[in-house]
């Protein structure tokens, strides 16, 4: 196990990395936008399927949106407005990405009974220990 | 004292759920996963060609009422509903133009020669890509344009039940 | 089957007392109506599997949900004890009862989880390992509340907030319930979901209220009746209090998420998504809490005879924290390195334990816990270092990527009985080792499904993915080629804690 460590810890070290090749099949791409492609097609639903995003799923729907979304990059659009576009032409469902500004509550339910319940607790053991 | 007051929350919660899941097995009217276009313009960035690689006037489908029907020579309910289809091009006043949507041309043509043509032409779709701007999911969907907007849109099969519900108002 | 551990547990039942043990026949009469459904359930869920892709007749699939539902339905066990015990008193014997079966329906639930998680991994389209798919979120629901109830009977055992443990004890089993309400329904939409069926979801609905409410009731007027000590500020009692807080807000975290598209979609009637990005910016840092609280309980007498030192020990790590994060280290970089430093510090502590006296004490404890942060740590690095890349290859290329050589052998159709197949060779070069792989894209006789076969080549620290697409008009073909980090870490990890589960439960019984 602390072999294993050691290895982890090697690749911490290297950061690897990317080369490319001309058969990428993205090659107008350059690494830091096929990490964008990659952040994007993992955050955005495949329309045609039951769940599953479009990175993951083999229907050819799918590949399409990649491809589409690949040629928004290269054209320029940012994450946001290809986020958006695909917004609007399939709703909210699609986008698997949950934004913070739109769901206050979600994010911040869970922290505040975390909180008000560490802080009870914590309060309630003190007195009773003294 | 504080258990009691707890349970009591934890109560009116489950009553909430629980009030929540009955409505949502109740509601009847099934949302769509995928919102349809309705409502949208046509947009239409690219140059279009027809299945004899004739270059399709893109005016022609901003002006009046157009059926544009996406169809497949490897897709059975187009299969099903092309007789629907041809019914409704003998009937009622509208241009029918077909979407031949990721098909190699020659199946294409070999449907049409087989099933009989509706459409007064079709665009011929090899890649999908202008389908895919149209947001479309798949093979069959229909869309009534009138005069660029998109008034009404049906991701699957037409028939006559649907006819009724989705397109037969605007004629 | 669930017939045959109805019988099995009636056996056990016996002894406890017989008083009780009428009060609890009574429950399973109740209870036999239900087990109705889970037969049902998974039933339905490999056909759903057969239509959609004859390959997830696999034993993997097809074993997974029975598991779960045993699980589901041994939670029914420590459910009706816990309602014993409200009526008669939580003895010696009964808490020897519970922590076993507690113990027992926790592995199962393990065991479903893993065996479907491993089975998601090798199918595409099934988003890995974990998806944040809402079945699955569901399954965990259940499994987070029974990992805080085995935890709370920890300290409940000396009247210590007892009453906690027993709305853990019954949340626990309801929530199974649930679990089962929402999959069969199919009010959500899912990787799992089939055909709903809104009558039987009605039923179950139904069922989980009256359990809901009768045991929620029962446990109100009987909430005066248990007396329940409080732990001390800083003891062992007090940081699985946290623990429990923890896992209960994680808990939460995901009831929320999977259950808010719901909401939404009755009160504004809008579907929408809730992915994987909102449970894991919000979980991750509440695991790393989790494990802090299990490095201050190792090391709590140590802390506690050395006050000064606790201070200055406290001081240095915040001043650590400080540096790492003045630096500008990704967040996801700076709780690995985090996760490493506690997996160091646990595997040194139990290392001088073993050497200083022979034995560890609890080792099922110790170990489990040394899975948890290790199968942390293989997440976390699978997260920051798996990439992929999609290429197009004729036989005989090669591509370069991340180090490793990726060739395209050679392409070949073969006929096999019930489906033809497109066989891709591939052969993986990184410094001096090499590895083949095989992916296929199959094309099914009957239906004329077309299925993807992923290739995976498997070594302790990273796998090798590939995935055959489409053949272009030139004779090449499109495949994704995935280098996944840790997933053997994950599948080795999670086989300790099941292990060392196994070994806690079965220990103090001599069985």
């Amino acid at each position: 196990m602390k072999n294993l460590l050691n290895i982890f810890k090697l690749i911490v070290a290297l950061s690897l990395p990317f080369s490319l090749c001309a058969e990428n099949l993205y090659s107008n791409l350059n690494p830091e936008e096929l990490k964008r492609l990659n952040y994007l097609s993992d955050n955005i639903r495949c329309p045609k399927c039951s769940y599953g995003n479009i990175s993951s799923s083999n229907a050819p729907i799918s590949k399409d949106l990649k491809e589409e979304i690949a040629e928004l990059i290269n054209i320029g659009y940012s994450n946001e407005e290809i986020f958006d576009l695909m917004e609007k032409r399939y709703g909210d469902y699609v986008i698997l990405k949950t934004d913070l500004d739109d769901n206050k509550t979600l994010f911040l339910v869970p922290l505040m009974i975390l909180i008000i319940s560490i802080l009870l607790v914590t309060t309630y053991t003190i007195k009773k220990s003294k | 004292m504080a258990t009691r007051s707890f349970l009591v929350l934890i109560m009116a919660l489950l009553v909430f759920l629980i009030s929540t899941f009955t409505a949502s097995l109740m509601q009847t009217n099934e949302i769509d996963l995928i919102e349809n276009q309705e409502g949208k313009k046509l947009y239409i960035s690219e140059d279009l060609y027809d299945l004899n690689g004739n270059k399709v006037a893109v005016e022609s489908l901003l002006e009046g009422k157009v059926l544009l029907n996406v169809w497949a020579s490897w897709c059975i309910t187009c299969l099903v509903e092309h007789p629907f289809l041809k019914k409704v091009t003998e009937s009622k006043d509208v241009e029918l133009v077909g979407i031949n949507y990721k098909d190699q041309d020659f199946n294409a043509e070999k449907y049409l020669i087989d099933n009989g043509d509706p459409y007064s032409f079709s665009v011929h779709d090899l890649s999908g890509s202008f389908s895919l701007k149209l947001g479309v999911t798949g093979a069959p969907e229909t869309f009534l344009v009138i005069d660029g907007v998109i008034v009404s849109h049906r991701i699957g099969e037409v028939n006559m039940e649907v006819w009724n519900e989705k397109f037969a108002q605007y004629f | 089957m669930v017939l045959n551990n109805w019988f099995f547990w009636e056996e056990k039942w016996m002894p406890i007392s017989n008083a009780t043990a009428a009060f609890i026949l009574f429950f399973y009469l109740l209870f036999q109506i239900f087990t109705s459904n889970p037969f049902l359930t998974f039933d339905v869920e490999p056909n759903n599997g057969t239509d959609l892709n004859p390959l997830l007749q696999d034993p993997l699939l097809a074993i997974h949900p029975p598991v779960l539902f045993t699980g589901y339905v041994l939670y029914a066990i420590t459910f009706s004890l816990v309602i014993a015990g409200m009526f008669r008193g939580f003895g010696k014997e009964l808490f020897k009862k519970l922590k076993f079966w507690a113990g027992l329906s926790w592995f199962t639930l393990t065991l479903a989880i893993l065996l479907g998680s491993i089975w998601a991994y090798y199918e595409l389209g099934w988003g890995g390992y974990w998806f944040w798919d809402p079945v699955e979120n569901i399954v965990l629901l259940p499994w987070l509340a029974g990992t805080a109830f085995t935890h709370s009977l920890i300290y409940s055992k000396n009247k210590i907030l007892l009453s906690w443990m027993v709305f853990l004890g019954i949340s626990t089993f309801l929530l199974s319930i649930l679990g089962s309400f929402i999959v069969r329904s199919g009010i959500l939409n899912s990787v799992h979901s089939f055909a709903s069926d809104p009558s039987r979801g009605v039923f179950l609905l139904s069922l989980f209220a009256i359990f809901a409410f009768s045991s929620l009731g029962l446990f109100f007027s009987k909430s005066v009746l248990l007396k329940s000590n409080w732990p001390e500020l800083m003891s062992k009692q007090y940081l699985l209090l946290l623990n429990n807080i923890v896992l209960l807000v994680i808990l939460l975290i995901v009831f929320l998420g999977t259950l808010y598209p719901i909401v939404t979609e009755v009160f504004y009637e809008q579907k929408l998504s809730i992915g994987p990005d909102y449970f894991s910016s919000l979980i991750s840092p509440l695991v790393f809490v989790l494990i802090g609280l299990f490095l201050a309980e190792q090391f709590l007498s140590n802390l506690k005879a050395n006050k000064k030192n606790t201070l200055l020990l406290l001081g240095v790590f915040a001043l650590i924290f400080l540096v790492l994060f003045s630096t500008d280290l990704s967040p996801i970089n700076l709780s690995l390195i985090f996760v490493c430093l506690v997996l160091v510090i646990l595997l040194m502590r139990a290392l001088v334990e073993l050497t200083t006296t022979k034995d560890i004490k609890i080792m099922h404890k110790v170990l489990g816990h040394l899975s948890v942060v290790m199968l942390t740590l293989a997440v976390l690095a699978n997260h920051q270092y798996s990439e992929s890349i999609d290429v197009k290859l004729k036989p005989g290329d090669q591509v370069e990527f991340s180090g490793s050589t990726l060739k395209l052998n050679s392409i070949n159709i073969e006929g096999k009985e019930n489906f033809d197949t497109v066989v891709a060779r591939f052969s993986v070069n990184e410094t001096s080792n090499e590895k083949s792989l095989i992916s296929e894209k199959r094309v099914y006789k009957v239906g004329g499904v077309i299925t993807s076969e992923t290739g995976i080549s498997t070594s302790i620290i990273k796998d090798y993915h590939i995935v055959l697409g489409d053949r272009y008009q030139d004779g090449s073909w499109s495949i994704r080629f995935s280098i996944n980090y840790g997933i053997m870490m994950i599948w080795i990890s999670s086989i300790i804690l099941l292990l060392s589960m196994l070994y806690g439960t079965i220990r103090r019984h001599g069985y």
